[in-house]
């Protein structure tokens, strides 16, 4: 691929040891949590952190090269704009940089500045912008000398929440228009899932997981993983219960599941399951019906995204649902509150040791 | 806020301030202002002022070309003895004047260790020379600058550095278009500071330098010399030398004051 990455870096007594490639007009979003090892993974890829191992582009490796002269660009988290040069003067630094004329430098800035903020005067300085509009000075600027690769480090870490949809939009146009490989490095599951083509999960400073938005969805390799992808992620020993069904005994509770077919009726450790939240339903009342699955348990927390709410409930084992905040308000769902859960056994897919993945 | 004081306490207080206040209000009681003008303007003063002006400034020139650098190299450097790089720079400021003055003679005098290879092969003299002046209102200066501009670069966010470097600037660049924009306001302080204190210096000139009028007699020595003969000359020089000192707090007053 045009960019291959493998390295360690060294922060303080721990190691962050990161490896993944990015293909040509390929988005690969960097996920985990703050400390993982993101920030500085980007900055080793940069030149700016000491680093062992390889970063190759395009066959020659950048790793006896100062930063300088990787033909990186980079959109640092909260902009990184020099605060004294105007919008126009730090869009047109990396020109001047490399050598280009100031008035060839000045129109080319101007050109970014009109593509990517026009609503923001050129001559200001970056103190009396928004975090949105420092953002997309950062962009203008990150492209302005037209690098080989972009790197994005939480670029919506210091933008507004109303701000972020307009924003996304642009991202999500930038990317598609830029040639070379693109890195994204974020927390925040929305931006990676609508923007990467590719995550690569890392927890600890250790890749936990690489695949496409959807593969982690529907095989999240680790806790961390699940939630991220916003899914229940169990794990424990599957024991036979009644003709076809089996339970699945996790640390944290038992869940009824759909026995899968060829697989021998004895028990099997170490298997894991999925279980989309959408698919969990809750009552204020015990529930009598058809779904096997059915568990009490107190309200811990609601988070509201868009029109959509995830309750985390302490049931065992913990659950989230998802609901959308008309059913919230409706059923009058607050922390606190002791609810049943319910969820058929068939929704819970089961990934077991050895055998092909459950892609119901 | 009010807060009650021990009345011990004001009482110091008091006196302390009269006393830092008296010398000051004993200038201007006793100056000759009728003459003021005419002393000022006189053959001897102006040499003077005109001479203080060129070696302060020279002076401060110095202490920012090779201090600022010296600043950088303290606040980044990661070298063993750095912290005995910074007190030996430093030292100059607690260093008696006089003390400098005989030291700067060893190494820079006629005789000195470097200042014979000076005249031998470059023809450079500095004792009794403005030059001399100068390297000896450098040497106390210079630390001013340095502290001030090193506190300045520690204050500063390394990340800009990095983002300039993956941006494509060479160091100097960095330095010249982001780096030195941000610190100027330590910059300014560390020069103005370094240009009061090259204005008021005394002992390491009179010793190193000599007192020559025209040549290295600055305000200073020619408030001291004037003195032996004419109170009322010296006074109207010192008046010179009080004014500046109190543009110097005017325009450093945010930063002396610490009230903002």
């Amino acid at each position: 691929m045009p960019i291959d990455v493998d390295i360690e870096v060294r922060r303080g007594d721990r190691t962050i040891a990161v490896a993944f490639s990015v293909d040509d007009g390929e988005t690969v979003s960097l996920v985990g949590r703050n400390g993982a090892g993101k920030t500085s993974a980007l900055e080793a890829i940069a030149g700016i952190a000491d680093a062992t191992g390889h970063v190759v582009l395009d066959g020659r490796s950048l790793m006896d090269l100062p930063p300088e002269r990787r033909g990186i660009g980079v959109a640092f988290q909260d902009g990184m704009l020099f605060p004294k040069l105007s919008v126009l003067e730090n869009i047109a630094f990396p020109l001047r940089a490399a050598g280009v004329g100031r008035e060839t430098a000045r129109t080319r800035a101007h050109e970014k500045l009109a593509e990517l903020a026009p609503t923001v005067d050129p001559a200001t300085r970056p103190a009396t912008l928004s975090g949105g509009e420092r953002q997309r000075v950062a962009l203008a600027r990150a492209l302005a000398a037209e690098p080989r690769v972009l790197l994005l480090d939480e670029p919506f870490a210091a933008v507004d929440a109303e701000a972020k949809p307009e924003l996304r939009a642009l991202l999500r146009r930038t990317l598609a228009d830029f040639a070379g490989p693109r890195v994204l490095v974020t927390h925040d599951p929305v931006e990676a899932m609508t923007l990467a083509d590719r995550l690569v999960l890392l927890e600890d400073g250790r890749v936990t997981q690489t695949g496409t938005p959807d593969d982690v969805r529907h095989r999240p390799a680790t806790r961390y993983a699940a939630e991220f992808v916003g899914t229940n992620l169990f794990q424990g020993e599957l024991v036979p219960d009644q003709e076809g069904v089996g339970i699945l005994r996790t640390g944290g509770g038992e869940l009824t599941v759909v026995w899968p077919d060829g697989l021998r009726t004895e028990p099997v450790t170490d298997v894991r399951a999925t279980l989309n939240p959408a698919e969990i339903a809750l009552h204020t009342e015990e529930p009598h019906g058809s779904p096997r699955n059915v568990f009490r348990g107190a309200v811990e927390e609601v988070a509201t995204v868009g029109g959509r709410a995830r309750i985390r409930l302490r049931t065992a084992p913990p659950l989230v649902a998802e609901l959308t905040t008309g059913s919230v308000d409706r059923l009058g769902i607050v922390p606190g509150r002791e609810v049943w859960a319910s969820c058929k056994a068939v929704e819970i897919r089961l990934m077991v040791p050895g055998e092909e993945p459950d892609t119901l | 806020m009010h807060r009650r004081l021990p009345l011990s306490f004001i009482v110091l207080g008091t006196i302390g301030a009269a006393f830092v206040a008296l010398p000051v209000l004993g200038l201007a009681l006793r100056a000759p202002w009728g003459r003021i003008v005419e002393i000022l303007t006189g053959p001897g003063a102006r040499t003077a002022l005109r001479l203080s002006l060129e070696v302060s400034l020279l002076a401060t020139l110095c202490s920012v070309v090779f201090g600022v650098p010296l600043a950088w190299i303290l606040a980044r450097g990661t070298f063993r003895g750095r912290a005995v790089l910074r007190a030996l720079v430093i030292l100059p400021l607690v260093l008696p004047p006089v003390v400098a003055g005989v030291g700067l003679l060893q190494a820079l005098g006629r005789q000195g260790i470097v200042g014979r290879w000076l005249e031998r092969f470059a023809g450079i003299q500095l004792t009794f020379h403005t030059a001399g002046a100068v390297v000896a209102a450098t040497f106390v200066s210079i630390p001013l600058v340095v502290l001030s501009a090193e506190a300045g670069f520690r204050s500063l966010d390394p990340r800009f550095e990095r983002a300039a470097a993956v941006l494509g600037a060479k160091p100097s660049y960095t330095l010249r278009r982001v780096i030195l924009p941000m610190v100027a306001p330590q910059l300014v302080a560390g020069a103005v500071l370094a240009w009061a204190r090259a204005l008021g210096e005394f002992g390491a000139t009179i010793t190193f330098a000599g007192n020559l009028e025209g040549r290295t007699q600055t305000i200073p020595l020619a408030v001291f010399q004037t003195l032996q003969t004419d109170q009322e000359g010296a006074i109207a020089l010192s008046l010179v030398l009080v004014v500046l000192s109190i543009c110097v707090l005017v325009v450093l007053r945010d930063r002396i004051t610490g009230t903002g």
